[in-house]
């Protein structure tokens, strides 16, 4: 009975087609976006680029992609970091409601988008902020810190003191044990952490649509460009994600496969 | 003893700082959810309302109980589909497991707008499904998938398929393969194997998967958003409309305060339920 016993292929073989079906949609969605035609059709009608050259006078795109880069690199850096901080104080002091304050940092996850955007839009139009960036930040550093809470949180728990306590018996000050020793131990996590919060902020949508007063953000463009026109430019600009999105894996998936499993 | 608490406090100072605004956020909406007025107004005072506003028109709790309905058989036919994809990895090489795991990953790591929109592009009018059906003259009409419930089901089964497969195949690695060579000396065949051994060692993995899948479909937005086209609108989409489109803030807050209150009683009945289910399991 080995794990490659031909009674396995059925399953294997069903496994696979579902596997193809899941990743199909990617496929077509590139394959639309060569279309040289100006109907979102696959198969093409002809290949061109043509329609990644219109993104380029997309003026409101290119706004909205620099407000959700710099979205995405704000609120991941400071997540890691706030979350850094908060595991210190779980993993290496012992104090009562410890789970409590854990549970509480990771509250945001249990709230579904919809209802947090909600809670956004009319506390803050009660206060009279119609600021998108202001809000927007506020909104995606809460949607993002209990992705970096949890996964650095783990690391730092599963990291033992006596490392530290062992560099301080040879001298080392506390700080110093923590930034020599800890930080290059935990790294990898911390990187994992940075990448999954980059990830929830760049590609939130459901939250960020209450709050795009007078800025908009690269998904709710999306959205609204697949609902208002019909020519292949959000495939263009879609396929162009992908693209990236499958180069930072290749960079990244080192860092990031072991918290999947506990990502979901 | 006191420096100890002046460094905790410092610590847990940034992430505090942010739960607190979120939490204050919260605690707003559920205030708001009660206060009197129409269209852009929020009132002073305290009034019941908006709930029975909500809770009453059929017209109204009607997205919820479809929301509730659409996702529930998603979760099962997402449950299906991830298992098996979850257990042909657990059965192939590292090879192939290699190659899905990175397919499950760039799924898990693109946008939910550009998935959907990737879906709409294969069930859409000049879609994938329907070039096909007219170039082999099986159809003489576009057949309308996109803009209808099956759509809508298609897009919520096709999104969140990832979210289940991770925890069942975490599951089924922690199965020790000496369970299985130890039911197989004693005569069991394979299928007795899956079905008394492996299949129910898995189970809190499905159990994991079902609920976080549930929750996400019954209020996901992009989905029913952009396949229903306005034709299936889903709670979330209502919620939404009535915040954005019409600008009844307090009702609208009223209806995701129902939401969040339903999500957090089904999270806490599915868990308490799997909890006893597998409890064994679980042990072992």
């Amino acid at each position: 009975m080995t794990a490659h016993a031909p009674r396995h292929i059925v399953i294997r073989l069903i496994g696979a087609i579902l596997i193809m079906l899941l990743i199909l949609p990617i496929f077509i969605l590139v394959g639309v976006s060569l279309n040289a035609g100006v109907e979102q059709t696959f198969p093409p009608q002809g290949l061109s680029l043509r329609w990644y050259e219109n993104l380029a006078n997309r003026s409101g795109f290119i706004e909205a992609g620099r407000l959700t880069l710099g979205l995405a690199v704000g609120s991941s850096i400071v997540s890691v970091l706030a979350s850094l901080c908060a595991a210190v104080a779980l993993a290496r002091y012992t104090f009562p409601g410890r789970a409590f304050v854990l549970t509480l940092l990771l509250s945001p996850l249990i709230v579904p988008q919809v209802v947090v955007g909600m809670g956004f839009l009319i506390t803050l139009s009660a206060l009279g902020v119609f600021n998108s960036l202001f809000s927007l930040s506020l909104l995606h550093l809460t949607i993002t810190l209990p992705f970096t809470v949890r996964v650095v949180v783990a690391a730092l728990s599963g990291m033992p003191a006596s490392l530290e306590q062992a560099a301080q018996s040879l001298g080392a000050r506390p700080l110093r044990a923590f930034f020599e020793i800890t930080i290059p131990q935990i790294g990898p996590s911390l990187v994992a952490a940075g990448v999954f919060a980059f990830v929830t902020s760049f590609e939130n949508f459901t939250a960020s649509q209450f709050l795009v007063w007078d800025r908009m953000t690269l998904p709710v463009a999306i959205y609204t460009s697949i609902q208002t026109e019909n020519d292949p430019t959000a495939a263009a600009l879609s396929s162009l994600i992908v693209v990236i999105v499958v180069v930072l894996i290749a960079i990244f998936h080192r860092f990031v496969i072991k918290h999947m499993f506990a990502s979901s | 003893m006191k420096r100890k608490w002046l460094e905790l406090s410092a610590l847990l100072l940034p992430g505090a700082t942010i739960i607190a605004i979120f939490i204050t956020m919260m605690v707003a909406m559920v205030r708001y959810s009660f206060a009197p007025g129409g269209p852009s107004a929020i009132g002073d005072g305290f009034t019941f309302e908006h709930y029975g506003r909500f809770l009453g028109n059929p017209f109204y709790w009607g997205y919820l109980a479809d929301s509730l309905r659409i996702s529930l058989y998603c979760t099962l036919l997402t449950a299906v589909i991830g298992y098996i994809i979850a257990y042909a990895m657990y059965r192939s090489g590292p090879l192939v497991r290699l190659i899905v795991g990175a397919v499950l990953i760039i799924q898990f790591f693109t946008a939910y707008v550009i998935r959907t929109y990737a879906v709409m592009l294969i069930i859409g009018k000049t879609g994938l499904i329907n070039t096909l059906l007219l170039s082999f003259h099986l159809v003489d009409q576009p057949v309308r998938i996109l803009f209808t419930e099956v759509g809508v089901a298609i897009g919520l089964v096709m999104v969140s398929v990832p979210f289940m497969v991770f925890p069942i195949l975490a599951s089924l690695q922690r199965i020790s393969r000496n369970v299985e060579m130890a039911a197989a000396s004693l005569g069991a065949t394979p299928m007795r194997i899956f079905w008394t051994v492996i299949f129910p060692l898995s189970l809190p993995g499905v159990a994991a998967g079902i609920v976080i899948v549930y929750l996400f479909e019954l209020t996901s937005y992009i989905v029913p958003g952009l396949l229903g086209g306005g034709y299936s609108d889903m709670i979330a989409n209502f919620i939404y409309n009535k915040a954005m489109r019409s600008f009844e803030y307090s009702f609208a807050a009223a209806a995701a305060v129902v939401t969040l209150l339903l999500s957090a009683l089904i999270v806490f009945t599915l868990n308490s339920l799997f909890d006893r289910l597998t409890r064994y399991e679980r042990a072992r």
